[in-house]
């Protein structure tokens, strides 16, 4: 029976539609997270001046929105390159 | 002769895909401008042009359709079948529309496909290892894999950012939909506006003028983004108009949550070719999304609306398709027939939105 359906689905690419869509959903939604969590504790840690506190976090938010925007442009590549 | 009905296909295939970006252009702006991260004119512009460009990314959708639902028909019959199709999936959104049923702009097309290519060719023409494979089995995982998605994403951000102030947070957030709510949209153009490029294809290869594996025409591709975009602007207008309080309540992050799930699974769907319901998937990231944060939140009964199109649409679209043929096939084999099957479709449109506007009900879109 599983073979049956395994030869009417394309299993494999049904299963990758499914990875890349919880990789991609998820994973960019945690990116753009750790860019906000980043900022928002930046600009508090500004306000209380502990400037090295706020250096490290200003850094993980850059970096976060660095990751988010690669993620997008590598999503738009693969899309473009089949 | 022939020419005249390839004309046709292609008129009637371009009114499909307006309608089809008319109809969802809330999908991809209502939680943008819900949460005020876009205003309603700026939304409507980047929708519109994300659709368009949406278009170009990719055919694997339109080859599905145009090459792996029936066996490609040939002739002025195969002409005729694509017509009937057509006309059906038209008609079948129509009567659902007229009625508040459940359906699908996606699954009536096929449906119409597969309904017309069945009476003209029997049950031989219809490749039901496409339909299930590459129909049916991504629609019913499509919807609960966005949920899935959805549920999963709004809990990972209020882990993450749940003890922050929420004022910079929202704000952050706010500038993320710009990007998810541009996402949806340019997925949006590449699942919906290639069943139009599948179809128009189809009727091209029936005619002799393309290959059976021919490549889409790049005509067809700019064409079918026009139409989509087009229909996307003007829709998203009356939207505004008509359901400015009827967009659903929620915060940014979920916003994003919800955009960037409907996002990710149609856009990696278009890529390996499975022809979506996006207006489903959509439903299922926002169920998701509000779910995570509430689950009695959530509208359940969009969720029934959801199995009803499962089981509604394609069945009765096919059923409408099917008639639409047999109709045609009453006037002969001549062009006759296609022509009094489309303006009888035309005619129930014209007849249908007349009624409602004198019935004083906003029509729905």
């Amino acid at each position: 029976m599983s073979a049956l359906a395994g030869s009417i689905v394309d299993t494999k690419a049904l299963l990758q539609t499914v990875g890349y869509s919880l990789l991609a959903g998820i994973g960019v939604t945690f990116i753009f997270s750790i860019a906000i969590f980043g900022f928002a504790r930046f600009s508090e840690m500004g306000r209380e001046d502990r400037s090295p506190s706020a250096v490290v976090f200003g850094g993980l938010a850059v970096l976060a929105t660095i990751a988010f925007a690669g993620a997008i442009v590598l999503g738009i590549i693969v899309m473009t390159s089949k | 002769m022939e020419l005249a009905l390839v004309v046709a296909v292609v008129v009637i295939a371009l009114f499909f895909d307006y309608t089809n970006g008319f109809h969802d252009a809330a999908n991809a702006i209502a939680t943008s401008v819900s949460t005020r991260a876009l205003t309603p004119r700026l939304a409507l512009l980047m929708s519109a042009a994300m659709n368009f460009l949406g278009a170009f990314l990719g055919t694997e959708v339109a080859q599905t359709v145009g090459e792996g639902i029936i066996s490609t028909p040939s002739g002025r019959q195969g002409l005729v079948i694509v017509i009937s199709a057509l006309v059906g999936a038209i008609c079948w959104n129509l009567i659902t529309w007229y009625f508040g049923l459940p359906s699908s702009s996606s699954h009536a097309l096929i449906g119409g496909v597969v309904g017309s290519a069945f009476v003209a060719d029997g049950a031989s023409a219809v490749l039901g290892e496409g339909v299930l494979g590459k129909v049916l089995i991504p629609a019913v995982i499509a919807p609960v894999l966005a949920f899935v998605v959805g549920a999963v994403a709004i809990n990972l951000v209020y882990g993450i950012v749940g003890r922050e102030r929420p004022g910079p947070v929202n704000r952050g957030f706010r500038y993320g939909q710009v990007i998810s709510g541009g996402l949806l949209a340019l997925a949006h153009g590449t699942n919906d506006a290639q069943k139009t490029m599948g179809v128009i294809t189809l009727a091209l290869i029936a005619n002799g003028n393309l290959s059976a594996d021919s490549d889409v025409p790049t005509w067809v591709v700019i064409c079918a983004a026009s139409a989509i975009s087009l229909g996307t602007y003007v829709g998203g207008w009356r939207i505004i108009r008509t359901m400015g309080t009827r967009i659903i309540k929620m915060d940014a992050a979920q916003g994003f949550s919800a955009q960037g799930a409907g996002a990710a699974v149609i856009l990696a769907s278009s890529h390996f070719g499975f022809p979506l319901s996006t207006t489903q998937v959509i439903s299922g990231g926002v169920m998701g999304a509000g779910a995570g944060k509430r689950v009695s939140a959530v509208r359940w009964g969009v969720a029934g609306n959801i199995v009803a199109a499962w089981i509604l649409t394609l069945p009765c679209a096919a059923a409408v398709g099917a008639l639409a043929y047999g109709v045609t096939r009453i006037f002969g084999t001549g062009a006759a027939g296609p022509i009094v099957v489309s303006a009888i479709g035309l005619g129930l449109t014209a007849y249908a939105f007349a009624r409602r506007y004198r019935q004083g009900a906003p029509v729905p879109v």
